[in-house]
């Protein structure tokens, strides 16, 4: 299974971003840079049964500035994030005019179905549940962001778990790729909420310490929350109407592991097969990458399988790879689009992100771990890594 | 490019097979509804359910031991439709196989359940088996796994129109990839929670049947529909239409009548998605615009308003409906609650 060949390139001509790490582009590099620890304890809901107690939120001042109408306070916090993120990429480029958008998420507006649930429960704010459901869906975010940006379009709404972000920007690349679309906008959003963090919690997957990822001593993860959008547009295209170029998507790979529905096979066969179909479909070998965004969760079984297909496809050159999930935690369906937008960072301004908490590698793998700080490097081409619940595996490569 | 179908398959409230579900339903025979309710509500609802039996061979499978009614309904109509399509499935075969699935409100059973338990008795007593079945692409990955599949898996989630984004979906793959077919599936199943949630919006009858035009509410119903895509198959789907999103319901009316109008051609028959609410009159108005002499088939009366699966359920309604009458062709009007408009057209 493999992607026809790309008929024509695929440019970035704008993004936008908002996530633990910072509000747009220019913080979010900032934070890069420091290596910043925006993990903080949770807040929003009642930690107290949980064994982990830590995640990467998003202030609420941060949304709130976005929420400049009544009606828009309303909205869930996803909205809000989804809204901020179009925000900057509009500023970007008020011409992109996108026929589709394909948008990841794994759980929309989850809290407020959590409120509407507790509401029934205790027979209280029967006022706002018609708010809070009209809030709740997953499309809805979607909408929202169209409507504060003041465009309409068609989407698809991908939910496959961790890899939804990455899918999204994936089937958006194929789509324009392919000359099908023009002008695609993708992304993912992901918000904090109870039934999700118990949920990792119960399967003790979440950590009760610093999340660190390929360390020999890691202990699990940390969730985060955000939202990433990018404008992907024919490259021809873009270059004629004078639209700032900032990277290319220039391959995708998907992989579906059936080996149990949360746990990876051990031998790390699916993120390989999705790292080698997106090298395949950008036409590059493994020793042209020059950086490794992993998925790189923390968690035991991921952490061994992804970095078992890192040591086996990219032995050659032992290329630079770390985990942003290190500084921010793991935003689910966001993580892809977030990390897609570091990854276009890390290129646009040449510098590999660091993989903070780092003390000693596993020693199952020899991986090259961009240890705790950032550092200058030349790059031309960068894959970012997607894996998920269900056995999703997706893998994205970018380049200047 | 023009996706055709090989094979399909469902799992509705009137059975499973294609041939008994379209004699029922053209003798106008409705499903069932049952009462739903709960201690932690004080409102009785009705549903449109799957009767169990009609997925009980699954009971054993180990992969699905565990999961939610869901990924049952998902799972059997999917294996009907490559049944009937003459497929059996092989490591070769499935290496070039896709599956994609439509949800509108996925795992609620699990999830319902799992968030009851923190609650009630605290996050510590939250059962990790159930978390798993609560994500939305649980039902994907098991049937990947029954069928073997190692490529493209995709869960589109949306209102009632996922279902044509799904199809929409296939088509790209179809068209941008080398596999050689795609099994596409919708899927629901139904919670007392559920039905609060729509009643709450206003959307469910308080009574037990559907009236098209009465705008009293819809029942919600279980059910698959699946369809085995490729680039050959008896029946075309020579357009699929990418959908057109709306914000409020008098949007809504423009977008369906804009579908209506950007799907071409003479059409024997319009497979409407009326289900006793706002939908009804608002595609009543599209069809007046453009086809108002069309022969007309909604039947949601009799198996329910099934939300993300429904769409495929139009579809091979509409397949059916050609290869039963030797016609031409068919339009799938669908649209959704709170998120866009879509169709569809099928023919021979």
């Amino acid at each position: 299974m493999s992607l026809k060949p790309a008929s024509r390139e695929v440019a970035i001509v704008a993004a936008g971003v908002i996530s633990p790490l910072g509000r747009g582009l220019a913080e979010t590099h900032a934070a890069l840079r420091a290596g910043r620890d925006c993990v903080s304890p949770i807040t929003r809901f009642d930690v107290s049964k949980c064994r982990s107690s830590t995640a990467g939120q998003i202030p609420n001042e941060w949304l709130d500035a976005f929420a400049t109408t009544r009606r828009r306070k309303r909205l869930h916090r996803a909205s809000k994030m989804m809204i901020a993120a179009m925000d900057e990429l509009v500023q970007q480029d008020r011409d992109f005019a996108p026929e589709l958008m394909v948008i990841g998420t794994t759980s929309g507006g989850m809290t407020f179905g959590e409120a509407f649930y507790r509401s029934l429960l205790h027979s209280d704010n029967k006022r706002k549940r018609a708010a809070w459901l009209a809030n709740y869906n997953p499309q809805k975010p979607v909408l929202d962001a169209m409507e504060a940006a003041g465009f309409s379009a068609p989407a698809q709404i991908i939910a496959n778990a961790c890899a939804s972000g990455t899918n999204a920007i994936g089937h958006a690349f194929s789509l324009v790729a392919s000359g099908k679309y023009e002008r695609v906008l993708c992304g993912g959003y992901d918000a904090i909420s109870e039934l999700v963090f118990v949920g990792f919690d119960s399967l003790q997957a979440a950590t009760q310490e610093k999340i660190r990822p390929f360390d020999k001593a890691r202990t699990g993860l940390v969730l985060g929350e955000g939202a990433a959008l990018i404008a992907l547009e024919a490259f021809d295209e873009a270059v004629s109407r004078g639209a700032n170029i900032l990277a290319k998507v220039t391959g995708y790979g998907i992989s579906t592991d059936n080996y149990h529905l949360t746990q990876p096979h051990p031998s790390g066969i699916g993120p390989r097969q999705a790292m080698e179909r997106a090298l395949a479909s950008a036409g590059r070998k493994a020793s042209d990458v020059d950086y490794i965004n992993a998925h790189g969760t923390a968690t035991q079984f991921n952490d061994a399988t992804e970095g078992a297909a890192i040591e086996q496809l990219f032995s050659e050159r032992r290329t630079p790879v770390s985990s942003t999930k290190s500084m921010m935690g793991h935003a689910l369906g966001a993580a892809g689009a977030i990390e897609a937008v570091i990854s276009l960072l890390a290129l646009q301004r040449q510098f590999l992100p660091p993989n903070i908490n780092f003390n000693e590698c596993d020693p199952a793998w020899e991986l090259d771990v961009v240890a705790n700080e950032s550092c200058d490097a030349e790059m031309r081409c960068v894959i970012s890594n997607s894996f998920g619940f269900g056995g999703t595996n997706a893998t994205i490569v970018l380049e200047k | 490019m023009s996706v055709r179908i090989q094979g399909m398959g469902w799992v509705t409230p009137l059975g499973t097979g294609l041939d008994e579900v379209w004699e029922r339903l053209m003798n106008g025979e409705r499903a069932e509804p049952r009462e739903i309710a709960s201690a932690d509500s004080t409102h009785k609802h009705f549903y449109i359910p799957v009767p169990p039996k009609s997925v009980e061979s699954l009971a054993r499978n180990p992969r699905l031991r565990r999961s939610s009614a869901i990924s049952y309904f998902a799972a059997a109509a999917g294996l009907a439709a490559l049944e009937n399509a003459g497929i059996r499935m092989t490591p070769e075969l499935a290496e070039r196989t896709a599956v994609v699935f439509a949800i509108s409100s996925g795992g609620v059973i699990y999830t319902r359940k799992f968030y009851e338990q923190i609650v009630k008795q605290g996050a510590n007593a939250a059962s990790p088996l159930l978390f798993p079945e609560t994500v939305y692409n649980a039902p994907a990955s098991h049937l990947a796994a029954l069928l073997g599949v190692t490529g493209m898996s995709y869960t589109l989630v949306g209102d009632q129109s996922v279902g044509i984004a799904a199809l929409k979906c296939v088509e790209q793959l179809l068209e941008t990839s080398d596999i050689d077919r795609c099994v596409v599936i919708g899927a629901e199943e139904v919670d007392w929670v559920l039905c609060e949630a729509y009643r709450e919006w206003r959307l469910v009858s308080p009574a037990r049947c559907i009236e098209i035009g009465s705008n009293r509410g819809t029942l919600l119903a279980e059910g698959a529909g699946a369809l085995v895509l490729a680039r050959e198959g008896r029946i075309g789907i020579p357009r699929i239409h990418d959908g057109v999103a709306f914000l409020n319901r008098r949007e809504a009316a423009k977008a369906m009548t804009r579908i209506h109008q950007e799907l071409p051609g003479d059409v024997d028959a319009i497979i409407c998605c009326a289900n006793g609410t706002f939908i009804d009159a608002a595609e009543r108005a599209a069809i007046e615009a453009t086809r108002p002499k069309s022969c007309r088939l909604a039947a949601k009366p009799q198996l329910g308003e099934a939300l993300g699966a429904s769409a495929l359920m139009q579809t091979i309604l509409g397949a059916i409906g050609l290869e039963k009458h030797n016609a031409n062709a068919a339009l799938i009007s669908v649209l959704g609650f709170n998120q866009q408009a879509g169709g569809l057209i099928v023919a021979r």
